[in-house]
């Protein structure tokens, strides 16, 4: 009995969702495959993802699914196969490994779908990929601490998730500068798994047995916000704050304006302190971008199969509070948003595209495009 | 227990098998293992359901892309059927996978393109079972805790993984793709079908033997089994030998899928591989279900994936959509007229007839019903005998809580050394309760569901979204504090009481109702924050984690009335004996008079209130929450409380034993965090010292 009630009701959705798909066909069908979203920078770049679909240039034109593989590779298989079967054009992903997904991608190039990654890679050579250049992330943002210690000093780092190429390149790059400075000694080494609430717990761990007096510099991937925190409560001075390279969360930029500077909900520690930083960013625009390129390809356009994105990096020099977020604001230079509007300090702040005129902080925010 | 007596018969009153028997065996065992066949079931209504929603039917090359997609899990979760049915439990499962994966593609040459797929799977299997034969040693001979020794040796060989392939790349032979991932008969039988067919039948043979029938009878009883003359010891071992190998083989096919190598990539399988064997009806503690539910258990979990893909649900509900297929499917298959849901609905409208004709026993006049001469010898007893000596009482509690705190003074020495000036130094002692206090605390809860037999998996979204809804509601003001810890507390208390309600009521098992609750919280989480969280930890609440009073951090001193706290709760109140009666025998403690089910309600309660405190705790301490907060927290929690002495069949251990783990397991990662060894060195180290601390718990041979 329950069964064909069961059917019945199937059957109707069913007759629903074929409806849907006529009405559609006109436009492309696009699926975005995400790895884990239980984290701010996923998240970011899904909502801007979103936006940028919903955004008056491709509403018409594209027909977008985002769904989830989780953090297993395995299944991200499954589902690009599925999306492949469902008539995808061309598919946006995050992948989870960039060479566990190689056989299923080249399955989807033989037929003509268009794959397309962001912020990772995929190694398969039909592959499109959209990432900044890591190696370059960890050279200048180390070459930054060097110099800002004059080449001498005991530093620590916190890297990110043992065991991907990302987390790889930047750390070798790193240590690769701090090795050509022989008074620069690397005193500690921490597992941040690119998290602020992760390095908050290793750096405890670390400073169990240290002193911030015995530190000198700070190179994390991610942490840097939490890292200025934990000195002031250990009783330093805002003065004293060490010098931090690190991510792009507006956290850490905030803390990086210079003392004084009048910021709405500004509340210590996220408020300006005059650290000093250098902050880089594995921009979440990328996924956006990437479902630019897509649909570029789809309506013909060449498009080179790796696209390396600029480097956002901020210092205290160039840091900059934006008053609404807009990106013709943003054009301008701004790079750093009030803590009124972006409650979150770890948020990512890297979220300008000169390529992408639809999204500003609201689609980063919200998923809502600028037009 | 009914299970083994069955199968126990077979060889002796049978006669030398035959191909009949052999069918008509397998037509036996199907009509007995009844959850394989609805396992069988719910995979091919959902496969129906597929086919009905995507557009176009199902094509032979969609069959052999759903077949190479879930044989993986489904190889990986036939290894861990036959640990769980031999009364086991394996987590290195997922690491394996990796290091077998790294194995082949580090050492296959690019010059080899014609590599032999016999030799190479040889290879991969014979690596699954070398760590198989590590985890069997310890468990089988050593008698350690199956769940603690797979633990270390997962961190073991996820640290080894890393040293052999430190990141994504090598090179597969596509000789083992041609195989694996091609047709055995073209447009009939795609070969990872024919592959899993193969081990079926392997499986089905096995059964047969003496090891088979050995293996049910020592996950049903180990004592009746050893009574008969069973070596429990070998036929573990050779259980871990055998899953090992199995997980290697899955190592082989998913390098021959990928073409390539990737560290990680069989390490986030592990949860999936538990809820593949636990939907394909195998009960955990051993002795009932089959490999074959398990096989499309993990089918069942990968065409999840097209059916969300076909319906087009919303990526924050693909959580909530998988937790409710989980808990469905497993619902689904325990449904019948004997099930435990049958039976409270049966007991309920006993107790409501009894109440209509005033019956119940609560409705009895509430007058001293015992015996005279109870009560009587009762004050008697009280003053002839005398007490023991504490020592001789509290001996068994020792002897398991101690090797944690001989472990973590060694722990402190070996720091001294390394990192010099810390047993004198004040600051240490600070940051070590301080960063042990998460632990503790969720050792509780965690300890009180291992107590009765259970397992909380639903920590680590129970911690996310209450640090998302306290901070949420806080948004930098202690005044909102007052509202807002109990409202965090009461949702946290909302979601134990759903756990608990699973397991009692529905009589589903612990792991797959909590599983799916974390699926669920983490889709919650998702919804309310909109995928970024906002707000911060109010000023009193950083102080509280981060600040100083009288030169210790606050929360230490709350630490210490929460270890006093927990220790009297769980030893001297009645609701703490009542947690140990359930989990030394449920039957035994109902007979007696406890309410079992509200007792069991209560401690997933507790251990949601606890998973609680840590969210907003670490959100004091972070100063804002985060997606994926408590993630680090799952696996620890269960260390610590297995370190700490406690038994994950239940029914034995001291809160202050698992207290100790915590402080052990903090420690030793200070230590390991204040070197500047490479990440994989440490992973292996801190496998093997949790290995040698519960050398010294060792079971006493039970004869």
């Amino acid at each position: 009995m329950t069964t064909i009630v069961k059917s019945l009701a199937l059957a109707a959705g069913l007759t629903c969702a074929f409806a849907a798909n006529v009405q559609a066909a006109e436009k492309h069908k696009v699926f975005l495959s995400m790895s884990y979203i239980g984290n701010d920078w996923q998240a970011e770049a899904a909502n801007m993802v979103k936006a940028l679909a919903a955004s008056k240039d491709y509403a018409d034109k594209i027909d977008l699914q985002v769904q989830v593989a989780g953090p297993n590779a395995q299944r991200q298989i499954q589902q690009i196969n599925a999306m492949v079967q469902a008539g995808a054009d061309a598919i946006v992903v995050y992948p989870i490994s960039p060479t566990a997904l190689n056989q299923v991608v080249k399955n989807a190039c033989s037929k003509g779908v268009k794959v397309v990654a962001y912020d990772a890679e995929i190694t398969e050579p039909c592959a499109y990929n959209v990432t900044i250049d890591q190696e370059e992330a960890g050279r200048k943002t180390a070459e930054w601490l060097a110099d800002k210690l004059g080449g001498k000093g005991d530093v620590v780092l916190v890297t990110g998730v043992p065991g991907t190429s990302v987390d790889i390149a930047r750390t070798k790059a790193a240590k690769e500068v701090f090795a050509k400075h022989p008074d620069i000694r690397i005193v500690g080494e921490a597992v941040g798994m690119w998290s602020q609430a992760v390095a908050r717990t290793e750096l405890s761990k670390l400073l169990a047995t240290r002193k911030w007096d015995d530190i000198d510099g700070l190179w994390m991937q991610v942490g840097c916000y939490t890292a200025n925190a934990m000195q002031l409560e250990a009783g330093k001075t805002d003065d004293q704050l060490l010098p931090c390279a690190g991510e792009g969360s507006n956290g850490g930029r905030i803390q990086a304006l210079p003392k004084g500077t009048e910021v709405e909900g500004a509340n210590s520690p996220y408020a300006p302190l005059g650290a000093p930083r250098i902050s880089y960013a594995s921009p979440p625009y990328s996924g956006a971008l990437a479902l630019k390129l897509a649909v570029d390809m789809i309506e013909g356009k060449d498009v080179p199969h790796h696209t390396t994105l600029p480097l956002p990096l901020v210092t205290n020099e160039t840091v900059q509070l934006c008053e609404t977020g807009s990106w013709e604001e943003m054009k301008s230079g701004c790079n750093t948003f009030k803590p009124s509007i972006v409650a979150n300090p770890g948020w990512f702040g890297s979220i300008f595209s000169d390529q992408l005129p639809q999204l500003g902080l609201n689609a980063a925010l919200v998923g809502q495009p600028e037009t | 227990m009914n299970q083994a007596v069955v199968i126990d018969k077979s060889p002796h009153t049978r006669a030398p098998i035959g191909a009949s028997n052999w069918l008509g065996g397998i037509g036996r065992s199907a009509a007995r293992s009844r959850a394989t066949l609805v396992a069988i079931v719910v995979f091919a209504f959902l496969f129906l359901v597929t086919d009905w929603i995507s557009p176009g039917p199902i094509t032979y090359f969609d069959v052999s892309f759903l077949a190479s997609g879930g044989t993986t899990l489904a190889l990986a979760a036939i290894g861990q059927t036959l640990v769980i049915l031999s009364g086991g439990f394996d987590l290195s499962a997922g690491a394996v996978i990796s290091l077998v994966n790294a194995v082949l593609a580090a050492n296959m040459s690019m010059t080899d393109m014609d590599a032999s797929v016999v030799e190479w799977t040889a290879i991969g299997i014979a690596v699954g079972m070398l760590v198989g034969a590590f985890n069997g040693i310890f468990i089988a001979f050593l008698r350690l805790q199956p769940i603690v020794v797979t633990l270390s040796t997962m961190f073991i060989v996820q640290g080894g993984t890393l040293l052999i392939l430190e990141q994504p790349g090598g090179f597969v032979a596509p000789t083992l793709g041609a195989v694996y991932m091609g047709d055995a008969v073209p447009n009939l039988l795609p070969a990872p079908i024919l592959l899993l067919g193969i081990v079926l039948l392997l499986w089905a043979w096995l059964k047969r033997t003496r090891y088979g029938l050995a293996l049910y009878a020592s996950g049903s009883d180990p004592a009746s089994a050893a009574a008969i003359g069973i070596s429990v010891p070998w036929v573990r071992f050779a259980t871990y030998v055998i899953a090992g190998g199995l997980y290697g083989l899955a190592g082989v096919f998913i390098s021959a899928q990928t073409g390539s190598g990737d560290p990680l990539v069989g390490n986030s399988l592990l949860l999936s591989i538990f809820a593949a064997v636990v939907i394909g009806g195998t009960r955990l503690g051993g002795g009932k279900g089959g490999p074959v539910g398990s096989v499309f258990g993990a089918f069942t979990l990968m065409i999840v994936v097209n059916i969300l893909l076909a319906l087009n649900v919303s990526a924050y509900f693909s959580t909530v959509a998988e937790g409710g297929v989980l808990l469905l499917a497993v619902l689904f298959a325990s449904l019948s007229r004997d099930s435990v849901l049958a039976e409270q609905i049966r007991q309920g409208l006993a107790a409501l007839r009894a109440r209509s004709v005033g019956l119940l026993v609560t409705q009895r006049p509430k007058v001293d019903r015992r015996l005279a001469f109870a009560a009587r010898r009762g004050v008697e007893t009280g003053t002839a005998t005398p007490v023991p000596s504490f020592l001789k009482r509290n001996v068994e509690t020792i002897r398991y809580a101690a090797p944690a705190y001989v472990a973590l003074v060694l722990v402190l020495i070996a720091t001294q050394f390394v990192l010099g000036n810390v047993l004198t130094n004040f600051s240490y002692w600070n940051a070590l309760l301080v960063l042990s206090t998460f632990l503790a605390i969720l050792a509780l809860g965690q300890g009180a569901v291992i107590l009765t037999g259970g397992l909380d998996l639903s920590l680590p979204w129970t911690i996310a979204l209450s640090g998302i809804l306290l901070a949420g509601m806080v948004r930098g003001s202690d005044p909102a504090l007052v509202y807002a810890l109990p409202l965090v507390f009461a949702v946290a208390a909302g979601i134990g009481l759903m756990n608990g309600i699973g397991v009692v009521m529905l009589g589903l098992s612990p792991i797959v109702v909590t599983l799916a609750m974390n699926g669920i919280l983490q889709g919650a989480a998702l919804l309310y924050s909109n995928g970024t969280p906002s707000g911060f930890a109010s000023p009193a609440l950083r102080w509280f984690m981060t600040g100083y009073l009288g030169g210790v951090t606050p929360v230490v001193v709350f630490l210490a009335a929460f270890v006093i706290g927990a220790t009297v709760l769980l030893g001297r109140t009645s609701f703490g004996r009542r947690v140990y009666a359930i989990g030394n025998s449920l039957e035994a403690a109902r007979l007696s008079g406890v309410r079992t089910g509200r007792v069991v309600i209560a401690v997933y309660v507790l251990s949601a209130l606890c998973a609680a405190l840590v969210g907003i705790l670490l959100t004091g301490f972070s100063g804002q929450a985060s997606l994926g907060m408590g993630d680090d927290y799952l696996l620890p929690s269960i260390a610590v409380v297995v370190v700490g002495g406690a038994l994950i069949t239940g029914g034995r251990g001291h809160y202050l034993g698992m207290f100790g783990g915590a402080l052990l397991l903090t420690a030793l990662q200070t230590l390991l965090a204040g070197t500047t060894l490479p990440y994989a060195f440490r992973a292996i180290l801190f496998g093997c010292v949790v290995l040698a601390a519960v050398i010294a718990l060792r079971e006493r041979r039970t004869s």
